[in-house]
């Protein structure tokens, strides 16, 4: 049941903003945003609407490299030739999520800033430690879908498949709010249980994300992602992987814990060394070193081996 | 394959009358007529097995003569579009839920979340009081728990007692879903929890909570599939069931080689997309009810019973509805809530189930614990069958699965035992086949690990055991269709990590005929024919199969037949459940069109001046009438012969992909060839099998109603982690289908919704081993439980 | 199996209509409240809005508050019942409509939110008398069994086949990956999909 609202569409990126009391909302293409306010997860006094806001979905590659507006949906992400061939990870990451359907109109930004989907949390009959309660019930509950990494006191897994792509490209999401701007790189954007259980990321309630840059790829450098569930046709990932291979190789695993998870121990194999099956094979090894599963989740370690080898040679193959 | 054309398909096969013995049961005698009653020689046989034969039958002097074989026929037996399919495609069909009435108000249900708990107090004054607000109801029966037999051991309460998450306790009527939602959340409920046991496995322990305070069991009307009625019950246990003939352990002792093994299957939920709901509109002279139900005639009778109104004043309505799969029969608690909540406030109501009261109301297959030994002498040869099995329906009966251990194959000694185990969750109902789907996954599978020890091929093995020539004749179209023999190798064949692999696996269901079946056929004076009956059509197709039998009938095209169903004031119809909808209506389809000709031919006679009316169309004829239009109702006649078992049955065929590093099972093509009798529409039976096929892939792989441990909550109410296969899961599936003619009716029709079903996880499964050389005993066979198998996992444990 | 009971619950809240979170209550006005006054000129709501949707060609005038969903506005506001609410989550695409020609799930849409965009609906392809090929093809593919998916894999089909004409069974196939049919319909969906390609839909 939804709450009622007021609704205000934005005109401007300042407009926006001065709406932000604590008690608005942002809603960009509105995926997650109306699942939360139908699953009583949020209660609003206002909607402010940033679909109004002209220019906030362009695309454009400069030397630098990649600027994506917050509002690029993620089926324009999966189309761009740019992203496609020069950041794959991204491409694939944003073109595997959802359904083809969610996807026109799901935003890299809201995609990004999208909260947990643990069973518990969007379940308004669980009041987990997340939402203010005492206690998080995946943890001696039904963790299977859980995180192995960083669990010890939420085991959500991030659910944002394109965060796991950005960190892996190395981005920089620019944040515009009521004191002004910042830039933040993206791996410090996301906030861990042991930080603080009640936020996902640093995004104040006054702040909107008004931009995401990635860096250009170095020449030779190549990613991948790759996604898999236990379904294929409107699933989120039991293991997901992206995978920058380079100067400075970079693994990062989602669907494994509560903030995009990098494994330093996969890029230590891999820096400096010939990528091949045994490599591949090695550094998944070493990605799941430190893994701490619960009761009903070690399935997922011998699966994230697997897909972080094969990611890495999807790489290796681009 | 070919669309609807009904020139195409037809098999031109020689029918060859020579006389020979047939090994049928009953052999009627041809002396002593009955009066009102004739002789008939009817067909009998599987073309293509064998040439078809006749026998003679007593039919009721009034049927119309026997049907020849489907070759012979225009509409019978051919693909024809459905009636419907335009309005279906264009949005123009109007659902239960789609349903607008002037006034119509909108209901709410306020649910339990705790799973077992004595209600003191439900405090409705704030809800009665919210702006919008027209009624409110409190429920006094939860129609589909199981009852406490002796009511004075019942936990003596004003209210029902919870026993589980998601009960329905109370619900209230607005003037929008926005103010009812609202007033419902502000009913004030006093309880006092009691102690709740949710797993089969712990509900069975001595100490375990007991979640009935004495006996109890599912009334009928709840649509349980079974669970008997004088069973002992002792805990939360009630049971057994039990079946033997012979002796198990003699047989045992007498076999060469035997095999034993546990399986267990989930909880699966039906998960119809259109939910639970009715617009009910208490009038002072009518109580109409738009239902979205697989039986008009039960919600009819049971609102008639509850309500103490006569029947003739209830009126139900179903004229499309969006699934029920076996869960929609009977008012329910939404339906009674609903005609509550209509009475008090003096208007129409709608009242459904949303998508998370579906999964926690809707019913569910249960789950299964079974433990199956079977033994045979080195020819083959069964020797004995002990099956036991154990599952929860929740609150409710029916989780037996030794249907098919006692019916598929020959054996002289069996001993089957079936209990029902209670736990806190929600009640089971009928799901498509009740029993039989997990039953075949234990049954055949133990069949197929029976052929390997024997080194037999598992079809011979079936061929020595397995007396159905209908399912004999489906084995050798299998093997034929899907090259059994150029892809069955040894398991494990395959290097990997992807592993490919074949299986087989059979079904049994059963002929089963509803007497309450009726049909009027009217015949207008400008030669427009227009059939009626209470029927519904839950999506497998039968107002298009009731055109087809009254075009073959009158000699007119189906798309000019007018057919209404799903109305009560029309001639009772079956229930669509059960795969006895077209086995029981179409016969009574026919007789009404034929008896409708006669009259029609009586009243035109003596006006034809001579002319033979078999030169002139039914159009011209009915232009003759002197009276505005001829009907004729007809009921469903006996079935022909003596009375005895017949089946319904199928064989699928099913080679999987098993990614062995990441557990991902995926199947990649299905052969299925079933009987159904007479085939009536091959369009429509593609669809049905095809369904069948694919809620069986769903259920072997993906789907699985999770509780949590602790609190009884579910997990998973909604159509995103309860997974349901989509279009990328979908593997090529083929349909074949063999006529089975048997004598038993004026359309020798059978159903098939059940049947396509029953042994589509039993074939992945027996794949899966093919392809790895693990056998899989537990369903889903998700990544987490295969790799568990295949022994890949270090660390950590399943679900 | 643990007895533990009130894990994290409070006891009193349970059963209080099943809202449970202590902070952030729900704000339980019926939209009787009106348009409230607020500090910029663009607020409207929480009260029943006027707005104008341009649906299948003509402009309907409805007043819905700004929490309606497209798929309540029309199903409820507008009885346009073809698009069916099944899962209300996006996860089934049973509402799926086309905003300027493009295939989305009206649960998951404001009305609010429509804007200048055109919506077409199931109704706004075709009737039962003149059906858009997609739906003829649906009927002698018998692509429909109970039919309550029908409308929203009609939708995605035909909207593939405006941007794809010559899909392979591989496109049609993820077209409707969102698409759930629980009669199974999807082997025919996919005949009638490419049928109704080579015909030239």
């Amino acid at each position: 049941m939804i709450a009622n609202f007021q609704w205000q569409d934005a005109r401007t990126v300042q407009d926006a903003i001065a709406q932000l009391d604590g008690k608005s909302i942002v809603k960009a293409g509105g995926i997650d945003v109306m699942d939360r306010l139908k699953e009583g997860l949020d209660s609003p006094a206002k909607l402010v609407n940033i679909r109004t806001i002209p220019g906030l979905d362009q695309i454009r590659e400069d030397a630098a490299g990649l600027h994506v507006g917050p509002m690029a949906t993620l089926d324009q992400l999966d189309k761009n030739e740019t992203i496609r061939a020069s950041y794959t990870a991204l491409a694939d990451a944003a073109g595997h999520a959802a359904t083809p359907h969610i996807r026109n109109v799901a935003t890299v930004g809201g995609n990004i800033l999208q909260r947990p989907r643990c069973w518990y949390f969007r379940n308004e009959q669980f009041h987990c430690l997340k939402k203010g309660g005492d206690r998080c019930f995946a943890q001696q509950g039904e963790n299977d879908y859980h995180a192995i990494f960083g669990n010890q006191i939420c085991a959500i897994v991030h659910p944002s498949a394109v965060a796991v792509a950005l960190v892996a490209l190395g981005a920089t999401l620019e944040v515009t709010g009521k004191r002004g701007q910042r830039q933040i790189p993206i791996e410090q954007f996301f906030v861990r249980p042991d930080e603080d259980v009640h936020r996902e990321n640093t995004l104040a309630a006054d702040e909107l994300l008004t931009a995401i840059y990635i860096p250009k790829p170095a020449s030779g450098s190549h990613s991948a992602y790759m996604k898999l569930g236990e379904k294929e046709s409107f699933d989120w990932p039991i293991a997901e992987v992206a995978v920058v291979l380079g100067a400075k190789p970079v693994v990062v695993l989602g669907a494994a814990a509560p903030v995009p998870w990098r494994s330093a121990a996969a890029e230590r194999v891999l820096a400096g060394n010939p990528i091949n099956e045994d490599t591949a094979r090695a550094a998944a090894k070493a990605a799941l070193h430190g893994a701490t599963p619960l009761r009903n989740n070690g399935y997922k370690l011998p699966i994230f081996e697997t897909v972080v080898r094969r990611t890495i040679l999807a790489a290796a193959r681009t | 394959m070919a669309p609807a054309n009904r020139q195409q398909d037809k098999k031109k096969q020689q029918i060859k009358e020579e006389p020979r013995a047939v090994k049928e049961k009953a052999q009627e005698q041809t002396a002593a007529q009955k009066p009102g009653t004739r002789n008939e020689s009817v067909y009998v046989g599987i073309p293509g097995a064998e040439a078809l034969t006749t026998i003679e039958r007593t039919v009721p002097a009034d049927e119309p003569p026997p049907l020849p074989p489907n070759n012979q026929l225009k509409y019978i037996g051919t693909r024809v579009s459905r009636q419907d399919g335009r309005f279906k495609t264009t949005g123009a069909a109007k659902y239960p839920s789609d349903t607008h009435l002037p006034n119509m108000l909108y209901g709410k249900f306020l649910s339990s979340i705790v799973p077992h708990a004595r209600v003191s107090s439900v405090d409705t004054s704030a809800a009665e009081k919210y702006p919008g607000v027209r009624a409110v109801h409190v429920i006094e029966n939860d129609l589909l728990s199981a009852q406490v037999l002796d009511k004075t051991k019942e936990v003596q309460s004003k209210y029902p007692v919870i026993r589980y998450s998601g009960q329905p306790i109370a619900a209230v009527a607005a003037t929008s879903a926005q103010a009812a939602q609202e007033a419902a959340r502000l009913i004030k409920v006093e309880y006092e929890q009691l102690p709740f046991v949710l797993g089969a496995d712990e509900a069975r322990k001595e100490d375990a909570p007991n979640v009935f305070p004495a006996p109890a069991a599912q009334p009928e009307t709840a649509g349980g599939g079974g669970g008997g009625a004088k069973v002992p019950q002792r805990g939360n246990v009630r049971g057994p069931e039990r079946r033997e003939r012979g002796d198990v352990l003699k047989g045992l002792a007498a076999s060469d080689v035997t095999v034993e093994g546990e399986f267990r299957t989930q909880v699966q939920t039906h998960s119809a997309l259109e939910a639970h709901g009715v617009v009910a509109d208490w009038k002072p002279n009518m109580l109409t009810v738009h239902a979205s139900t697989q039986s008009t005639m039960s919600v009819r009778d049971e609102l008639a019973t509850i309500f103490k109104l006569p029947k003739s004043k209830v009126r139900v309505l179903t004229e499309y509805m969006g699934g029920g799969f076996g869960a929609k029969f009977g008012a329910g608690n939404v339906g009674v809530v609903a005609v509550h909540l209509s009475k008090k406030a003096g208007a129409p109501v709608k009242l459904f189930s949303d998508r998370r009261e579906e999964h926690w109301t809707g019913g569910n297959r249960p789950d299964s614990q079974q433990r199956v030994k079977i033994g045979a002498t080195k020819d083959g040869k069964l020797q004995a069958i002990e099956f036991t099995s154990h599952g929860t329906a929740g609150v409710g009966t029916g989780a037996g699965t030794a249907g098919p251990a006692r019916a598929m194959y020959t054996c002289a000694n069996l001993k089957t035992e079936e209990y029902d185990v209670f736990t806190n969750a929600s009640p089971g109902t009928a799901f498509r086949a009740p029993g039989h789907p997990p039953g075949c996954f234990a049954l055949e599978q133990a069949m197929d690990e029976l052929a390997e020890r024997l080194g037999m091929d598992p079809l011979l093995l079936r061929d020595v055991n397995d007396e159905s020539p209908a399912r004999r004749e489906e084995r050798r179209i299998g093997v034929e269709k899907f090259g059994w023999k150029q892809k069955f190798r040894k398991p494990n064949s395959d290097p990997g990590p992807v592993k490919h692999g074949v299986g087989v696996a059979q079904a049994v269901w059963y002929r089963i005929v509803n007497m309450d079946s009726a049909v009027e056929v009217r015949i207008n004076r400008d030669g427009s024919v227009e059939t009626r009956s209470a029927v519904q059509d839950i999506g497998g197709g039968i107002k298009t199969v009731i055109a087809q039998v009254v075009a073959e009938e009158l000699g007119i095209e189906p798309r000019n037949v007018q057919v209404s169903i799903g109305d009560t004031v029309s001639p009772p119809g079956p229930p669509s459940g059960g795969s006895m909808t077209t086995t029981s209506i179409t016969p009574a389809v026919r007789n009404a069109a034929y008896k409708a000709k006669q009259h029609l031919l009586e009243q035109v006679k003596p006006l034809l001046k001579g002319r033979d009316p078999a030169s002139l169309t039914l159009q011209q004829l009915a232009s003759k009438l002197p009276i505005e239009m001829v009907s004729a109702t007809a009921r469903r006649s006996p079935e022909y012969g003596k009375r005895e078992g017949m089946f319904l049955g199928g064989v699928q065929f099913a080679q999987v992909a098993v990614d062995t590093e990441t557990g991902i099972v995926k199947v990649e093509h299905v052969v299925a060839v079933h009987d159904c009798g007479r085939p009536m529409n091959i369009l429509q039976l593609e669809s049905q099998v095809n369904g069948g096929v694919l809620q069986g892939i769903s259920y072997a792989l993906y789907e699985n109603r999770r509780l949590d441990r602790n609190t009884g909550i579910m997990v998973n109410p909604n159509l995103e982690q309860y997974k349901i296969l989509g279009a990328m899961e979908t593997p090529k599936i083929d349909a074949h289908f063999i006529e089975h003619y048997i004598a038993r009716s004026s359309t020798d029709a059978g159903g098939i919704g059940e049947p396509a079903t029953i042994p589509t996880a039993a074939a992945i499964a027996n794949a899966f081993y093919n392809a790895t050389g693990v056998r899989m005993r537990e369903l889903p066979m998700t990544p987490a439980r295969v790799l568990a198998a295949l022994g890949s996992l270090r660390q950590g444990a399943t679900a | 199996m643990s007895e533990k009971q009130n894990d994290g619950v409070s006891r009193r809240q349970f059963l209080r209509g099943s809202a449970l979170t202590a902070a952030g209550t729900a704000i339980l006005n019926s939209g009787l409240l009106g348009q409230t006054e607020s500090p910029t000129s663009n607020a409207v709501g929480p009260g029943p809005v006027p707005i104008t949707m341009r649906i299948n060609g003509k402009d309907h005038h409805v007043s819905v508050e700004p929490r309606t969903t497209l798929a309540d506005a029309l199903r409820d506001t507008l009885h346009m019942t073809g698009s069916k609410v099944v899962c209300d989550r996006g996860a089934c695409s049973a509402c799926t409509v086309w905003l300027d020609g493009m295939p989305v799930n009206s649960c998951l849409t404001f009305a609010l939110d429509v804007g200048q965009r055109e919506v077409t609906t199931i109704e706004g392809l075709g009737t039962p008398d003149h059906m858009h090929p997609v739906q003829a093809a649906f009927v002698e593919y018998d692509a429909a069994q109970c039919g309550y998916c029908t409308p929203g894999m009609v939708m995605s089909t035909a909207a593939l086949l405006k941007s794809n004409p010559n899909p392979t069974l591989e496109d049609v196939q993820h077209a409707v990956r969102g698409n759930l049919c629980r009669c199974g319909t999807y082997p025919k969906v996919f005949e009638a999909a490419l049928a109704a390609a080579r015909k030239g839909a």
